[in-house]
């Protein structure tokens, strides 16, 4: 960048002062808001994410603008804390990202909402999707229309702490095992530690990577079809919360204190933080903190014990790269999308930072350049998609979340800890559950 | 009416009037009316100040009222749903009402100790010793961090499980807990963090002790008066029209409080909603639940609830403050 005044800059600096005074007006007729997009010439584009994964995605835009000069990307990005709130005002307000990284768990919403812009009709055109499964563009096809690009495969697994396992002379457990499994396994750390490190952090208020898989290992499903009730019942739900608690006394999780502080902060999780050896937060390995020196494994969700369980686990797609509605450079949006989904240079770049590559080419390009964690991470994911697709008893991959489904998970969140913390008994808490649980999606 | 009289004037004094005095008359009294500050273009000079209080406040207030009465997801087009909102509030949000409490009990722990405490410091700060500005500024910094975020997360981490709280504690040998994550305590550790900021009530009650005729305390040390006495006799009496003032503003602006909330919970309001203070659940519908409507709402009701304690307040003072006669 020089510092001649190009005339690229006195527009943008020009149209900065239109957005700003947009901006009064927008903001108060927000009641009737359309929103006007994005009035720069650049393309903007957002996204939440680590360090490596900024690093990773402003290394590849750079590259892709080399080939691409004639679309400028202007960059913002964050954490995942507070990223929604600022998007939800941005649409608001009329100054909405062009291109965007979406949650795969609220894109439904979003599409729903008509902010985000469907691009079929650029599929096999500007947007190249060869090698995409059919099941992974169900993470971004909302009531028939595709509305994002799905990064990598998803699958819940654990994240274990494999050093600390070892140094205890355990052994990692078997892919193939049971929640019985687990609560052995972690009572045995708890006793072998001299109490001084529990099994694994309480999930018994996690939604989606641990209530969702038990729920459908008993068939049943975290929402209903239509979204307008949660879809599990009472019993399963006691069953879990049972289940915790006995897990609690037996200290095989930590206390809720523990529990309650890691609550929207990775940093707090149970493993980063030494107090336990399995988690069921994928997000933790990239995150580091205290355990950057121990090596990692990872497991898949373990797996009912009873007659008749049925496979838990799915596949889901990472995260999203979406276009909003509003954008007039939508076209451009999904060139990116493209880029992200087929370059070779972009592929390698991102590794495992967005999840496991989507196709089979990508994932054959990073294999050798992987790191022994990444390895076992991707092996493992491999192993859970490959069962999940053999499972003739698998339920299909979930429908997208309903409207209120983040109050929900929160809802299980703080349910859980009012029975840990002894506030609530089970049998209170649950009836308190279902009630504000339809209260929420009902109204 | 400025006119009407002027003519009135004009007319007693003088009797027979020609068509040219009156023409006379009439360019004297605009010249007059101009200098008197009539005429429009002061208004232009205000116009920023109107702009900014018709845009920026009365507008977006009377949209908010608006809006309180709608379902708006701030992303689709507002729906009237009439007085919804309100009734759901009352009637079927649990969290609400865990809001109020945790409010009120905040209100009610931290103003009374931080008046006391900035009363107790401005008193001891109320003398000629050396570098004396210097202790003053000292107590008054924890307040210019004030609403800082920086300050918040500082007291998440000495608050916290392996805090810096615990390792004092451990000195005497007591096993701490997490002060932060537990919902007993949580909104404890609020609570002292608006304490610790007790310096902008204490400036104001240091101020005020300055004005403290001296000679009402010297007639008081000669008829063998207590400090205590002369505490609770004459100074405090006299400080009343500062005690009320800062009980107004104190209350008001914890009934306000956000940003420590807000970041010590982690935006969550937690544990189980024990530091879910007001404005922070307000915040949480509008732009995390996109309820801007109930939002709204919320708002509303709050602005009321200060608007009454405020009234209150001024009420009862009629009973407890002195002013000078």
């Amino acid at each position: 960048m020089g510092h001649q005044i190009s005339r690229r800059t006195l527009f943008r600096t020009a149209s900065g002062l239109a957005v700003t005074g947009a901006l009064g007006s927008a903001l108060s007729a927000c009641s009737g808001g359309t929103g006007a997009g994005s009035t720069s010439s650049d393309l903007t584009m957002t996204w939440w994410g680590s360090d490596d994964r900024h690093n990773a995605y402003k290394k590849a835009l750079a590259h892709f603008q080399q080939e691409n000069p004639e679309i400028k990307i202007r960059e913002t990005y964050s954490g995942y804390e507070g990223y929604f709130d600022k998007f939800n005002t941005n649409i608001a307000g009329g100054s909405a990202p062009d291109l965007l990284q979406m949650d795969t768990a609220l894109v439904a919403q979003y599409a729903r909402k008509g902010v985000l812009a469907p691009i079929d009709q650029y599929v096999g055109k500007a947007l190249d999707l060869t090698g995409f499964s059919k099941t992974l563009l169900a993470a971004g096809t909302v009531d028939g229309k595709l509305y994002g690009v799905p990064s990598g495969i998803g699958v819940n697994q654990l994240t274990v702490n494999r050093t600390g396992l070892e140094k205890l002379g355990l052994k990692l457990p078997d892919r193939e095992w049971t929640w019985a499994d687990l609560r052995k396994i972690s009572q045995d750390v708890h006793k072998k530690s001299g109490g001084k490190v529990h099994g694994v952090d309480d999930v018994g208020g996690g939604a989606l990577q641990a209530f969702e898989v038990f729920a459908r290992e008993h068939g049943q499903t975290f929402f209903s079809d239509d979204g307008k009730k949660v879809g599990f019942t009472a019993d399963t739900l006691q069953e879990w919360w049972e289940y915790w608690a006995e897990m609690r006394r037996l200290n095989a999780c930590p206390p809720p204190a523990i529990t309650s502080a890691a609550h929207n902060d990775l940093t707090k999780n149970a493993v980063v933080i030494g107090k336990a050896l399995f988690t069921f937060d994928i997000g933790v390995y990239g995150a580091g903190g205290s355990i950057t020196e121990a090596q990692l494994d990872f497991l898949p969700t373990p797996q009912g014990d009873w007659s008749n369980a049925r496979e838990g686990n799915y596949v889901n797609g990472g995260v999203l790269l979406s276009a909003t509605k509003a954008s007039k450079k939508v076209a451009d949006s999904v060139k990116v999308m493209t880029f992200f989904a087929q370059d070779e240079t972009a592929i390698k770049g991102m590794q495992l930072l967005r999840g496991i590559p989507p196709t089979e080419k990508a994932r054959d390009l990073i294999a050798s350049s992987l790191t022994e964690t990444d390895k076992l991470n991707m092996e493992c994911a491999d192993y859970i998609s490959q069962r999940v697709s053999k499972a003739a008893n698998a339920l299909p991959a979930p429908a997208p979340p309903p409207q209120g489904a983040d109050q929900i998970w929160d809802l299980l969140f703080q349910s859980n800890l009012a029975v840990a913390f002894g506030k609530k008994t089970i049998k209170a808490q649950l009836g308190e559950f279902f009630d504000q649980a339809a209260g929420i999606l009902g109204g | 009416m400025t006119t009407a009289k002027t003519d009135a004037a004009v007319k007693e004094q003088s009797a027979p009037v020609t068509p040219s005095d009156q023409r006379e008359r009439d360019r004297m009294r605009r010249r007059l009316a101009r200098r008197r500050g009539g005429g429009w273009w002061p208004y232009l000079f205000l116009a920023p100040w109107f702009i900014g209080l018709f845009g920026l406040t009365i507008y977006p207030m009377m949209d908010s009222l608006y809006l309180s009465f709608t379902d708006f997801d701030l992303l689709t087009p507002a729906q009237w749903v009439g007085v919804d909102n309100y009734d759901k509030m009352f009637t079927d949000d649990p969290v609400f009402w865990d809001s109020v409490h945790a409010t009120l009990l905040y209100v009610v722990v931290s103003v009374p100790l931080k008046l006391a405490l900035a009363l107790g410091v401005a008193m001891l700060l109320n003398r000629d010793l050396k570098g004396i500005g210097l202790y003053r500024a000292a107590f008054y910094l924890p307040s210019l961090l004030g609403g800082a975020v920086a300050i918040a997360i500082v007291w998440r981490q000495v608050f916290g499980g392996d805090g810096l709280f615990n390792d004092f504690l451990a000195w005497f040998g007591i096993k701490g807990q997490d002060w932060i994550s537990s919902p007993d305590t949580a909104l404890y550790t609020l609570i002292l963090l608006a304490v610790w900021q007790f310096g902008t009530p204490m400036v104001i009650f240091l101020a005020g002790l300055k004005q403290l005729p001296k000679d009402v305390y010297e007639a008081a040390a000669i008829d063998g008066a207590s400090p205590v006495t002369r505490f609770f006799k004459i100074t405090l009496p006299l400080l009343t029209p500062i005690v009320f003032f800062n009980v107004v503003l104190q209350i008001i602006d914890a009934f306000k409080t956000f940003t420590p909330a807000f970041v010590i919970s982690n935006g969550s309001g937690g544990p189980l909603n024990s530091t879910m203070l007001y404005s922070l659940y307000l915040y949480k519908k509008g732009f995390t639940d996109l309820q801007m409507g109930y939002a709204s709402a919320l708002a509303w009701v709050l602005f009321l609830v200060i608007a009454g304690f405020t009234a209150v307040n001024f009420i009862a003072s009629r009973y407890w403050v002195h002013y000078d006669d």
